[in-house]
């Protein structure tokens, strides 16, 4: 499966912000999408998302070499600031969700299982979300994005304010997660893209560019990006 | 000194601008003729600059006039029977006292404050004092002419009249010098937004002494009350010196400002609503529900939300109830009083639809459901397919109706049984009309607030409200009930046109969202 975007753009007021993005992802593979401050990278996940309405190109997935329309629920979208609803438990928010998409979801485990998965505690299952720490509210995200099994799952850097132990566990997360979709994950942090991304992205000037690194070791291909990085000095 | 004036002015002057500028850019049509580099164009900013020097003129004295039109000689008239210098400054006393502790300007966190002494690192004891002295200049020069004109014409002797803005402007600085001086000794400082319990009661005892007393036909003779304010001059000149030589300022701003620093992260009074939404949600975890999917998080959320959901609905129903009660009382009493009585109920039905917009939940309940749930759910895909959404719609109406019926149903009933006992109506088809009208009011009020809920979304990621249309609409609804409140009309014409529109709204608005709130109900970016 692929996920395609083609010639898709988006302004405001006079500023545009994405010019021309086409690409083709693929599925079983975490893209790292890196640009600098204010390139467009959260823009562009809310087109995809369909919470912007785009000025113009499409995007669609790709099956088996026929075109389908991406539903809503062919996409997953993780915030940087994690969002739920903080008047349910952690537990509740779970059993809601899996009552929800019943028919959808393939194989369906115990909610305490999908627990033990992201290592919340048993004394934080029935505590209202919105005494969740930041760490915690972001795994239960993760977790409902996991058991959706969307068909493209955008993460708009979603491990920068954790710390390291859970971070490292989301990592691990979203390595096992990868079969079967597209993963597209916004960063700030090279080191983290480097380690956890299987292409490289760029966005500058409106548009995305693949980081050819097949004939560079890692300092040689760091530069690289970096200098491309740079060229898209703001105008 | 001078310095310091013209810096915080300016900083000031410079906000206020350009919320100007940001608010002309939020109007539907200008929009599109403002560029997005407006604060950059000088033309703009000297016709925004003059609105704001305007403002700071008009502000000093419009705010006192508003006072004493209202507050002081306004509802002095009401007591007719009296005096009419004693109730002015009965009236005056209490709430100069009142406003000694709830508008102190000293211990207000602005957000002028937080940028000129937090983030600007400026001195906080140089800033405060001469800030704080201008905002006491104003209350003077404010209230001087009101003083001497509305205090004239009632008789005041002039000498007190050019007395007064002094008094008001002593008791506050005897309010604040005492404040300051529990500083030293407790550490705690006092923020005139958060009052506690003991100045809320004072504030309530303080308003039935000032309206209250007159009431009931007793009112201070107008020497004591002169007395008593002119004696606030020499506490407010004794004050002065600890207010001058006070030495926390520093610490009593930053505890003050990093109070609401977390609102202030973004400084935007959404904030502060998405806080109070939050405290809304009952912290009882043994709430349950035994219900499955969509019902299951109506329920839960209902039930989480009872305090501003049902318990205000109770609330209101019962104040209703009381009401309804009284003039039954008074039915008895005043025997005499059936007949006005029933010959206003008759024509009054229009008034209602005011009454039921105050009393609907309607806004409450879809900026809870926004706050502590949909914002959250909205980004979630599941939460937004097209048969999801409409499915939670039809359980929230439900919902929704049930809340506001319950205080419609003990209004439209109390209606009848006033008009009832006044002396009744000579076609008995009024009655039902009129009940039917009542709560066809509020079950149109609940489907417009969802509705255009639904249909506009107006809030954004970040829960600030974005939505001009919505904004419009809910001017357009007040102003639209305002003004029916004047028309009169007999119950069975006004009833059935009622009943007659909110049934053909309840459909509209339905088939309306039905077709677009697959595709409007989003957050908005």
């Amino acid at each position: 499966m692929n996920f395609v975007i083609e010639h898709l753009s988006k302004h405001f007021d006079r500023k545009e912000v994405l010019k021309d993005i086409s690409f083709s992802f693929e599925s079983g593979k975490i893209y790292g999408l890196l640009g600098r401050n204010g390139a467009g990278k959260t823009t562009l996940f809310n087109c995809v998302n369909r919470d912007l309405k785009c000025d113009g190109g499409a995007f669609w997935l790709e099956e088996d070499g026929k075109r389908r329309e991406v539903k809503a629920g062919d996409i997953g979208y993780v915030l940087s600031t994690p969002t739920v609803p903080e008047f349910l438990t952690g537990r509740e928010f779970l059993k809601f969700f899996l009552e929800i998409n019943e028919k959808s979801i393939v194989n369906p485990k115990s909610v305490d299982e999908y627990f033990e998965d992201i290592s919340i505690e048993p004394e934080d299952r029935d505590k209202l979300l919105k005494d969740y720490s930041h760490g915690m509210k972001n795994k239960m995200q993760m977790l409902v994005n996991m058991i959706a099994r969307p068909a493209v799952l955008l993460l708009d850097e979603p491990l920068t304010s954790l710390d390291v132990v859970v971070a490292e566990e989301m990592k691990q997360l979203l390595r096992s997660l990868k079969q079967d979709r597209v993963t597209i994950f916004s960063t700030h942090i090279m080191d983290l893209a480097l380690d956890l991304c299987d292409e490289i992205v760029l966005l500058s000037h409106g548009e995305l560019e693949r980081v050819d690194k097949s004939d560079l070791d890692s300092q040689g291909f760091r530069e690289r990006i970096l200098a491309a990085l740079r060229e898209d000095g703001h105008e | 000194m001078n310095k310091t004036l013209r810096i915080s002015f300016s900083l000031r002057n410079t906000y206020r601008v350009n919320g100007i500028l940001y608010s002309l850019r939020q109007l539907p049509l200008v929009r599109r003729l403002i560029p997005s580099s407006l604060y950059r164009v000088r033309g703009l900013k000297i016709f925004a600059n003059a609105l704001s020097v305007l403002w700071e003129i008009l502000s000093v004295f419009l705010g006192k006039f508003l006072y004493f039109i209202t507050m002081v000689a306004g509802i002095g008239i009401l007591y007719e029977k009296l005096p009419e210098g004693q109730v002015y400054l009965h009236i005056l006393l209490f709430l100069t006292v009142i406003g000694a502790f709830m508008n102190t300007s000293l211990f207000n966190p602005t957000r002028d404050k937080y940028y000129a002494v937090i983030l600007l690192r400026m001195d906080a004891r140089e800033y405060t004092l001469v800030n704080y002295g201008y905002s006491i200049l104003k209350v003077i020069v404010g209230f001087l002419p009101f003083s001497l004109w509305f205090g004239l014409q009632r008789g005041v002797p002039l000498w007190f009249c050019l007395a007064l803005p002094f008094s008001v402007a002593g008791i506050k600085l005897a309010f604040s010098a005492w404040k300051l001086r529990k500083y030293e000794r407790l550490g705690v400082a006092y923020n005139e937004n958060v009052l506690g319990k003991y100045l809320w009661l004072a504030t309530g005892l303080l308003l039935a002494a000032a309206y209250g007393l007159p009431a009931a036909g007793a009112v201070l003779p107008g020497e004591i009350s002169m007395a008593v304010m002119t004696a606030f001059i020499p506490a407010g000149i004794l004050s002065l010196r600890k207010i001058l030589t006070f030495s926390f300022y520093r610490e009593v701003s930053q505890e003050l400002l990093s109070q609401m620093m977390r609102q202030l992260d973004s400084v935007k009074p959404e904030q502060l609503s998405r806080q109070q939404s939050r405290k809304a949600i009952a912290a009882d975890v043994s709430i349950t529900s035994e219900k499955k999917g969509f019902e299951y998080l109506n329920e839960l959320f209902i039930r989480r939300h009872r305090k501003i959901l049902w318990k205000s609905s109770e609330r209101t129903a019962a104040v209703a109830l009381l009401l309804i009660l009284g003039v039954l009382l008074a039915f008895y009493l005043r025997p005499e009083l059936k007949n006005p009585a029933n010959e206003l109920l008759s024509v009054s039905l229009p008034y209602f639809t005011f009454i039921m917009y105050c009393v609907n939940r309607g806004t409450g309940f879809t900026q809870a459901l926004f706050m502590n749930c949909d914002h959250s759910l909205l980004t979630y895909s599941f939460f937004k397919r097209p048969e999801m959404i409409l499915k939670l719609f039809r359980i929230r109406l439900r919902e929704i109706i049930k809340i506001n019926l319950l205080p419609a149903l003990v209004i439209g009933a109390g209606l009848d049984v006033l008009l009832f006992a006044s002396g009744g109506v000579e076609n008995p088809f009024d009655y039902p009309v009129l009940f039917a009208a009542v709560c066809g009011m509020s079950v149109f009020f609940s489907i417009h607030y969802l509705t255009i809920y639904y249909l506009l979304q107006p809030y954004t990621a970040g829960t600030e409200m974005k939505s001009a249309a919505y904004r419009l609409i809910l001017t357009g609804t007040y102003l639209l009930c305002f003004f029916l409140m004047q028309l009169e009309m007999d119950i069975r014409l006004f009833g059935a046109l009622c009943i007659l529109f909110c049934a053909l709204y309840s459909v509209l608005a339905c088939v309306l969202v039905y077709r677009f709130a697959p595709r409007t109900f989003r957050l908005r970016m």
